[in-house]
């Protein structure tokens, strides 16, 4: 693509804007309606998420990669995610700022989105958001997750490459080596590179690690990196494409795809439920757990089935 | 209050050269509070800048903090670069340090209303839903 770089059409950012919030505004019903007319999503592009706790600076991390990717010459959309209040629904979409400061990129497209009813550090019909992007002839796809602590499994399943951004003093060893945090990464970058103990952080996490299966297995590299100054950007850009060539040679596509298909339904039928239990009479409250919790299935069974 | 502004994109900017941005946060706060999905620019932006948000964000309003007494080309700037994105439809508010004689000339720019520091935090959040509805 990048020899066409020059004759490629605009990002029609009014349009694609609208196309955007239709689809992350879609009920099930609608969601699904999309994707039965919608052709497939490109096979080469390529999509990384980033997660990581609340104030590790994965925005700005962003801010910085995305501009290390469109000096390669691709195409880039980023797609940031900030939680909803489960209150009032009301959100602060506060990321960009931090990622498109200057935003006269011609190749840069940003989307932020509240995490509504997602509870997984993720959004409403994000599956759906993303392959609308690589259908509108992006290369590279990015998504930055709500701050998520030890649950960002949902996130694996929809991208290539998983980037998981720690920082030094937030707590001890025993934080990193939960179960999670450091089985799900593709990629690890220990950020705020300038504060005490960040460099023995890069040691402590590759020391405990998961070893390869094999000689052919992806070993996870821990990368040092300053968003702030934008040291150590270069390494994580070369990790990405690094990991980018390792997934062409040695992951299995298709398996990919079915795991990558088996998370968008699971988050399909959990918006359903939402949705259901919404709708519901709050009369069904007033009966016992196991009552309410038949009468729920029932309805997400059988009631509206889109 | 609660839920009045649900289900809306709001994006609140700073253009031109003011320093000064808690009006705007306060802002921001109030509408996130009833209901509101709001998107902030943070301080010195561009009207190309703000125009480009607007559309990436699909937002249903734009609201323009001014402090800087710059109010009336900045106004004039930001709606021109919004035709320019095709969002010239997104309804356009201004707050600020705005003198009521520059109101009409703002509305004259495309401005659906301005508010000043005299309205309550109540007052601005139930004109912004009545303009939506």
């Amino acid at each position: 693509m990048t020899a066409g770089q020059s004759v490629r059409a605009p990002i029609n950012r009014r349009a694609l804007g609208r196309a955007l919030s239709r689809i992350a505004d879609a009920t099930v019903a609608e969601a699904l309606a999309v994707l039965e007319g919608e052709a497939r999503a490109r096979s080469d592009g390529w999509r990384c998420g980033i997660t990581g706790p609340a104030g590790v600076g994965k925005s700005s991390l962003v801010g910085r990669f995305v501009n290390a990717r469109l000096a390669h010459q691709r195409r880039v959309g980023v797609v940031a995610i900030d939680p909803s209040s489960p209150y009032t629904q009301g959100a602060i979409l506060g990321d960009r700022i931090r990622i498109d400061a200057h935003g006269d990129d011609a190749e840069l497209f940003v989307r932020s989105l509240a995490s509504r009813r997602s509870r997984d550090g993720l959004a409403d019909n994000i599956a759906n958001v993303l392959a609308l992007l690589e259908a509108h002839d992006f290369d590279d796809v990015i998504v930055e997750t709500v701050g998520a602590g030890q649950s960002q499994y949902e996130v694996r399943e929809l991208v290539d490459t998983l980037v998981v951004v720690l920082m030094p003093g937030a707590g001890d060893m025993v934080q990193a080596v939960k179960a999670g945090i450091l089985e799900t990464g593709d990629i690890y970058v220990i950020n705020k590179a300038d504060r005490p103990g960040a460099k023995e952080m890069v040691a402590e996490i590759a020391s405990v690690l998961r070893h390869p299966a094999g000689p052919e297995a992806w070993m996870p590299p821990v990368v040092l990196v300053s968003a702030l100054s934008g040291d150590g950007i270069n390494e994580l850009d070369a990790a990405a494409q690094a990991h980018r060539a390792w997934c062409a040679q040695h992951e299995d596509r298709q398996s990919a795809l079915v795991q990558r298909r088996r998370a968008h339904v699971r988050a399909l039928v959990a918006r359903r439920l939402a949705e259901v239990i919404e709708a519901s009479d709050s009369t069904l409250w007033d009966a016992d757990v196991a009552s309410a919790y038949h009468a729920v299935v029932k309805a997400l069974v059988y009631a509206g089935e889109p | 209050m609660t839920g009045i502004l649900k289900g809306k994109r709001i994006l609140i900017a700073k253009p031109g050269l003011d320093g000064h941005d808690v009006g705007a946060k306060v802002i921001a706060l109030a509408l996130r509070d009833a209901g509101a999905e709001v998107i902030y620019t943070g301080l010195r932006k561009t009207p190309d800048y703000i125009a480009r948000v607007a559309a990436e964000e699909n937002v249903d309003a734009v609201g323009l903090s001014i402090l800087s007494g710059s109010h009336l080309e900045l106004v004039k700037l930001t709606a021109e670069a919004l035709k320019r994105e095709h969002a010239d439809d997104v309804a356009l508010f201004v707050g600020g340090t705005i003198p009521r004689g520059d109101w009409e000339g703002l509305k004259a720019s495309g401005v659906d209303c301005v508010f000043d520091s005299e309205m309550s935090l109540e007052q601005v959040v139930a004109e912004v839903a009545r303009r939506l509805a």
